[in-house]
């Protein structure tokens, strides 16, 4: 019988660099290949292959020259400055008028079955669609600009209060009413916190709606913001610009939405989660 | 000489070593050490250990699903490599495909296989009767409770017809009336069909109740420490005469206090 | 899980009557905002510039298909404005599926199988996701010009990394002992993938259709209004550019009745037939 001789002990992988062993299990090598090999794809387009480069594909060093000179214009940080005020605002409104909205209507079973469809209605027309009947009303103004931005966040944050309102168990209600609770405290102990996790979803995806609503908004009707400037960039054929804006517009919306809208979403559900997740 | 030998002895395992980083640390793991075994055709053996012994790891190289450097193991007489027909597996739990209906996911080896659907219907419709599931064909998974999923899943396997069954703690997850049902019915399975199985389990009762043989490991790395023979005819072994016959309890009582002796080690 | 089971089929024999009162009562605030608008022509509070009369609307239909034939309506006759712009859109959304929805899938599938592939996929669809379709328009202007290939890149772009997404995230929840069981039946890399992966992610596949059609109609319609020359989108925004207000009030509400009925009556019940059928099932109970 034949039997397989014993090799010598596999090589123990890794074992005095926990930390590199956990960038590369996390994928941190392809992020980087993805990146680098990205810009190398990119600039050899741009250089070797396009035709006219800096109409069609400017190369990444004329993206990085064209944001320098508007920074030192000053140009670049009113631009964000703007755009940022704009959601900020936008969704300032959209969330004060949509939470206590939602609450109120998802109070009462019957209330919120019929509001439940016309939200619903309201929140597929997007409010993108709208601008041109806004732009009608008030023309290329801030208004028209903060109203599609507003409308935008209000309906998916209502509704998504009023479906959280809703299903806030029944018997911790009644618990409290056994207590002998008030109206009041029962909507500050229970509605309230029970509606938390809701309202914390709602937010971001009205907020996610409403990044969305700012660019499209100002490439139609605003001034000066980042929509705008990929707008009117294109149009004067200043390419560069286009990508150096759509980049800052990922790139923000990254941070916004890991940095800052997730984590607040993911610690709300966990303090106030009637239900965990 | 050999061939003879070789026909008999269905699955042979040989100076099996294993060794493999942890997923998150890159810590290296030594699961089992150099661990020989030999199953007989038509042998019901089954492997006991402590938990984390190794005997999962065992499981996957023998299935096929881990590749092993260090060491042999063959089914009749062929060097496994990878996973393939010729050794059926029974999971745990949750193995069958929830989108099949009993039927179909009994006769899935067989429609890997390319057999034509005729025949296969035959086939399928012997093993279905043959585990009781009769008029529960065109079930799906959901539809059943977690015995009859097992039987399901023990019904598959056969049906692809295997060389060697190998078994890991199929009944682990039903509840206790159920496993010792199911228990007699693998019994009853096993003597009908002469099939060649390696069932791990960590119960011990189950090991003496099934076992013609049992392998008793020791705690990680993985070691075969003792072999436990079972003298009690299959078909004999019902519970209700076994708790009573001291074939069995000898038996027991022998891995029991094998097994509690690495348990005791690994708390010490 | 059967017992789940029951529950359902319960609920769906009592609904009837509930169903019934659900959409009676769900029809009062539509009700009452059409009394409005009407009202508010009668009284001529807010001028015709504004709001035009509900009467207005309807007309308009009339006015952009004069002379229009029903044989003209599939020929897409240039008389038929109004059924040409919304069968553009309709067939830009049908021809993004058709290339979108198994160009997301496959990769998704191939993407879920290795972790290599999806670790270099994922940080790129989460850039391009964070780039809101709309904002890819004066890029695809650049590229494709004005037109119907520039608003189909937009959909494209959105529908491929929603669905690549929801099959990457499917295929990676199907339990590794599905694969390992049609493994060790003999199966091979193809059994794998056409009896496990997809069927194992098809709920979350619809899903991910789902999401697709509905940001990607959305992200449509903006294209449309910038970078289009056909389609709901392009009619409504020169329409106003024309202060025909009634036009434009047509096509948006056109643009929401076209959506919901699409996600009420197709998405939503397939939706819930997957995930009835599939994906329910290895939820530990």
């Amino acid at each position: 019988m034949t039997t397989v001789s014993a090799p010598a002990a596999p090589a123990r992988r890794d074992r005095k660099h926990p930390r590199l062993h956990r960038f590369l299990h996390q994928g941190g090598l392809e992020l980087a290949c993805v990146l680098l090999g990205g810009l190398a794809l990119w600039s050899f387009l741009s250089h070797v292959v396009i035709p006219r480069p800096d109409r069609y594909l400017p190369s990444p060093g004329s993206v990085v020259f064209s944001s320098a000179d508007m920074l030192w214009k000053g140009l670049l940080p009113d631009f964000v400055t703007n755009t940022v005020w704009r959601l900020l605002i936008g969704s300032g409104l959209g969330l004060g008028v949509g939470i206590p909205f939602g609450i109120l209507l998802g109070l009462n079973r019957t209330v919120s079955d019929m509001f439940y469809p016309i939200l619903n209605f309201f929140q597929s027309i997007s409010g993108i669609a709208l601008l041109p009947i806004v732009m009608i009303w008030w023309g290329t103004s801030e208004q028209t600009v903060i109203f599609v931005i507003l409308y935008t966040v209000l309906f998916p944050i209502s509704f998504n209060v009023l479906v959280g309102v809703r299903s806030i168990p029944r018997i911790y209600i009644n618990a409290l009413r056994t207590l002998g609770a008030s109206r009041l405290q029962i909507a500050r102990d229970v509605i309230l916190p029970g509606a938390l996790p809701s309202i914390a979803t709602g937010a971001r995806l009205g907020i996610g709606f409403g990044w969305r609503a700012v660019i499209a908004g100002e490439m139609l009707a605003g001034q000066r913001g980042l929509g705008w400037m990929i707008f009117t960039a294109q149009q004067v054929d200043l390419t560069a610009q286009v990508i150096l804006g759509m980049t800052l517009i990922g790139i923000m919306w990254i941070v916004l939405d890991r940095y800052l809208l997730r984590p607040l979403e993911a610690d709300t559900i966990q303090r106030w989660g009637l239900v965990q997740r | 000489m050999e061939g003879n030998a070789v026909m008999r002895e269905k699955l042979i395992v040989e100076g099996l070593s294993h060794h493999y980083p942890d997923e998150y640390t890159g810590m290296d793991i030594h699961a089992l050490d150099n661990v020989n075994l030999k199953v007989t055709e038509g042998e019901f053996a089954a492997v006991v250990g402590p938990s984390g012994c190794g005997k999962t790891t065992l499981l996957n190289i023998l299935a096929g699903l881990l590749p092993h450097k260090v060491g042999s193991v063959r089914v009749d007489g062929h060097e496994v490599k990878g996973p393939g027909p010729d050794r059926g597996v029974v999971f745990q739990e949750h193995a069958i495909l929830p989108w099949r209906t009993v039927e179909r996911n009994i006769g899935h080896g067989l429609e890997i296989q390319g057999l034509p659907a005729p025949e296969r219907k035959r086939r399928v419709q012997e093993f279905v009767d043959l585990v009781g599931l009769t008029g529960f064909e065109n079930r799906y998974p959901h539809e059943l409770s977690g015995g009859m999923k097992q039987r399901v899943a023990l019904a598959r396997t056969l049906c692809a017809n295997p060389v060697v069954m190998l078994m890991d703690e199929p009944f682990a997850a039903v509840d206790a009336q159920t496993r010792i049902t199911l228990q007699e019915e693998l019994n009853r399975i096993a003597i009908a069909t002469r099939k060649t199985i390696l069932f791990i389990t960590h119960n011990v009762d189950e090991a003496a109740f099934l076992g013609d043989r049992c392998f008793i490991f020791t705690r990680r790395p993985g070691k075969l420490k003792a072999t436990v023979k079972i003298n009690l005819p299959r078909e004999s072994r019902v519970w209700k005469n076994a708790v009573a016959d001291p074939a069995f309890t000898g038996a027991r009582d022998e891995i029991l206090s094998l097994v509690r002796e690495e348990v005791r080690d690994d708390d010490g | 899980m059967s017992a789940a089971a029951t529950t359902f089929m319960a609920g769906r024999m009592g609904l009837d009557r509930k169903r019934m009162r659900g959409i009676g009562l769900g029809a009062i605030p539509f009700l009452v905002l059409l009394g409005a608008w009407e009202l508010n022509t009668f009284m001529g509070w807010l001028k015709p510039v504004y709001i035009p009369p509900l009467r207005a609307v309807v007309d308009a239909v009339f006015t952009l298909q004069e002379g229009c034939s029903a044989l003209g309506i599939l020929g897409m006759h240039e008389s038929c404005l109004f059924t040409n712009h919304i069968l553009s859109s309709l067939g830009r959304v049908g021809l993004g599926l058709v290339v979108g929805v198994p160009l997301g899938i496959g990769l998704g599938v191939l993407a879920g199988m290795s972790r290599r592939l999806s670790n270099a996929m994922e940080p790129v669809g989460v850039f391009a996701n964070a780039i809101s379709g709309i904002a890819w328009v004066p890029l695809a202007i650049v590229w494709f010009g004005v037109g119907w290939f520039t608003t189909l890149f937009i959909l494209l772009n959105t529908v491929f990394w929603l669905v690549f997404f929801n099959t990457l995230l499917g295929v990676r929840s199907v339990p590794r002992t599905y694969e390992h069981s049609v493994l060790t039946l003999g199966g091979n890399r193809w059994h794998i993938i056409s009896q496990v992966y997809i069927p194992g992610a098809l709920p979350s596949i619809v899903t991910g259709v789902r999401m697709g059609i509905g940001f990607g109609w959305r992200a449509l319609i903006a294209a449309e209004m910038i970078g289009g020359n056909t389609g709901l989108g392009f009619m409504i925004f020169v329409s106003a550019n024309e202060y025909k207000v009634e036009e434009v009030f047509l096509g948006v509400l056109l643009i929401g009745i076209i959506w919901m009925v699409t996600d009420r009556i197709i998405l939503v019940p397939l939706e819930k037939w997957t995930i009835e059928r599939w994906g329910l099932v290895w939820r530990p109970s």
